[in-house]
């Protein structure tokens, strides 16, 4: 148990790390791109506080000694997983088959053992989804099977 | 303040023949449906269907499009109490405690007292339209760009105290989304924080991001439960409860009252109004109420207020529209289009002109509000059956949703990389307790604060004395404060009473 308490607080704390890092990373490129008050005006203010209140935040983490119970990331992070590789093929795979490949893992890797099921939602979802969004939008879809646009 | 021969002129106009009725029923089922599904906005409804009012005459495009706009205005609730998906940045405080309800097995309630709020707002709202018009338009003149900054600032510190758990946290999140509201071109024309990117390059939209931070980071936490609803008897779809919850918005008078009157006179501030107007209504009620810990864990006052608010905003915004010819957001901007088509220009001359106008658009809306009690209660059993899908299928599904409606608001891939990175960020904020509400909003007006700050440093000349010279943005500055510091003020004198006492 104190190991997963250290492991939390470690994380909360790398967390808050990146914002600071981030927000100074955001400050010095606005900075390099116009010292021009015009461009800072929201920017060095509001940067300002984040780095005071993150450094308050940092000192009030490492003296908190209570326990945070938190639910286990071990089966999340396939989803997230799963969600990226998703969004990242859709340009390869098109909207289509991307999102019924998306749907037939996700149920076969959360359970769902009826193939007829697996395939027969994600087959229906994804080809109903797609031909009602490529109907309604001006623009075409990445799709590999049905019609780009209608 | 009402001239009551163009108020018979407008009834007149209204009812004299039943053909414009005729095209307000689907025009509310289109918002209905727009509303419901996460990534379709009522402004792209209005803009898609905006060709078709070429067809109709001037008052019937007016009944049409704000029939889409009092329907997307309540449709939008469903997504957020079912799925925490807001449908558009004026349902963000409906998933406060919509959602919380519906996994309690109160789905039913939850959307009955949205409606009920939404059709008592619309209602409310549209009054106060008829009786203050020329007052709202006058105030919303004088309202500059300082007023508009701090008024920006003061939405971001108060959803930042909403927070609960951690306050610093919640404003690290909120002032971190207004950073990211500011990626991309800035006013002085300049780009920041693009990382070269071409995509960035007109800022983060802001919706998408919205959506990755609010559903798609709790959709991953529900990764692990079957059903949005353990208890399998708590899951039906109840037409009698839904009804119930209808009638309990009524239980709530000071809440509908409060939300209502906030959301005609924040509503009417052009771009703030509706994102804002629910999320100030919701903090009133939240202060006010006896037991301000329930909320954000299924307080229904938390849904009426919200609504109450969202639904008038749309009246303030059609005040402004109507009164000085400046769209509050999207949808108003889609009606300016409409008048454009028409030849009619929006503002004071037409206020005076073609008042029996203004008051058939007011009462068509009245009518709305009773059409949409009766569709809404034939819609939502249809939709609430999404709390009997199991997770399993839910979770990928609205997943999908979320990727095709970013698509559909970008029109590239942009819209869901964006969904797909605020969804780990969201996630991530989630799990070590900063504030997503107060990112998002954030966000959302990162981009409008900076434009009034700069507006107010060229007005003032650079010099700040200038905030000191404007009464209302003094009267906010105070506020904001308040807002910051008061609950620890009050306790701290309560405390010090207490120890002399």
């Amino acid at each position: 148990m104190p190991n997963t308490i250290n492991k939390h607080k470690m994380a909360d704390l790398i967390v808050l790390i990146t914002l600071f890092l981030i927000t100074c990373w955001y400050a010095y490129d606005a900075f390099s791109a116009s010292s021009h008050i015009a461009n800072l005006i929201l920017i060095f203010p509001v940067t300002a506080l984040v780095l005071v209140l993150c450094s308050v935040e940092f000192f009030v983490l490492l003296s908190d000694k209570t326990v945070t119970e938190q639910d286990p990331i071990k089966t999340v992070l396939p989803v997230i997983a799963l969600f990226i590789t998703y969004v990242l093929t859709l340009s390869w795979l098109g909207f289509d088959v991307g999102t019924f490949l998306f749907l037939s893992v996700f149920l076969w890797v959360h359970g769902e053992r009826r193939i007829a099921w697996v395939i027969g939602y994600s087959l229906a979802f994804a080809t109903l989804i797609s031909l009602f969004f490529s109907n309604m939008l001006p623009y075409p879809m990445p799709m590999l099977v049905l019609s780009t646009a209608y | 303040m009402i001239n009551v021969d163009d108020l018979l002129a407008g009834f007149t106009l209204l009812f004299s023949d039943f053909t414009p009725w005729l095209i307000v029923i689907p025009g509310i089922l289109i918002g209905l449906i727009f509303g419901a599904i996460p990534g379709l906005q009522i402004s792209m409804a209005m803009a898609i269907f905006l060709p078709l009012t070429l067809y109709m005459d001037f008052m019937q495009a007016m009944l049409f499009l704000t029939a889409i706009f009092t329907g997307g205005g309540f449709g939008g609730s469903i997504p957020a109490i079912l799925m925490n998906i807001p449908g558009t940045s004026s349902s963000i405080a409906t998933t406060f405690d919509g959602y919380p309800m519906s996994k309690m097995g109160r789905h039913n309630l939850a959307l009955g007292i949205g409606l009920g709020a939404s059709c008592v707002g619309v209602i409310i709202g549209y009054s106060l339209l008829l009786l203050l018009i020329s007052p709202i338009s006058e105030m919303v003149l004088k309202l500059g760009p300082a007023e508009m900054a701090t008024v920006i600032l003061w939405g971001v510190t108060l959803i930042a105290s909403l927070s609960g758990k951690n306050i610093n946290k919640g404003i690290i999140s909120g002032f971190i989304g207004l950073l990211v509201g500011t990626v991309g071109y800035s006013e002085a024309g300049v780009t920041r924080g693009t990382m070269g990117s071409i995509y960035l390059l007109d800022g983060i939209p802001a919706i998408p991001a919205m959506m990755g931070m609010f559903a798609a980071s709790e959709l991953f936490k529900l990764v692990n439960t079957q059903y949005l609803v353990k208890d399998e008897s708590l899951r039906k779809v109840s037409v009698k409860e839904i009804i119930a919850g209808f009638k309990m918005a009524f239980t709530y008078p000071w809440v509908l009252v409060r939300g209502s009157l906030i959301g005609v006179f924040v509503g009417a501030v052009p771009g703030v109004g509706s994102s804002v107007a629910n999320l100030l209504s919701y903090i009133q009620t939240k202060r006010k109420d006896k037991n301000p810990e329930s909320f954000g864990q299924g307080n229904p006052a938390g849904v009426v207020a919200s609504e109450a608010a969202n639904s008038t905003s749309e009246a303030g915004s059609m005040a402004t529209l109507l009164a000085l010819g400046i769209p509050g957001g999207g949808a108003t901007a889609v009606m300016l289009a409409a008048f454009a088509m028409h030849n009619i220009t929006g503002g004071p001359q037409f206020i005076r002109e073609q008042t029996d106008i203004v008051y058939a658009i007011v009462f068509a809306n009245f009518g709305q509000a009773f059409l949409l009690i009766a569709l809404g209660l034939m819609f939502i059993p249809i939709l609430a059956n999404v709390v009997k899908v199991p997770m399993t299928y839910l979770v990928p599904s609205v997943l999908s949703l979320s990727v095709f409606g970013a698509f559909g608001l970008t029109g590239d891939l942009t819209g869901p990389i964006t969904v797909m990175v605020f969804s780990l960020v969201g996630w991530t904020f989630k799990r070590f307790d900063y504030s997503v509400p107060a990112a998002v909003i954030g966000l959302l007006l990162g981009g409008m604060a900076e434009e009034s700050l700069i507006h107010t440093y060229q007005i003032s000349g650079g010099l700040w004395g200038y905030v000191f010279e404007r009464p209302v943005t003094m009267v906010i500055l105070c506020l904001l404060m308040f807002s910051l510091f008061g609950g620890k003020l009050v306790s701290a004198l309560n405390s010090k009473v207490r120890s002399k006492a």
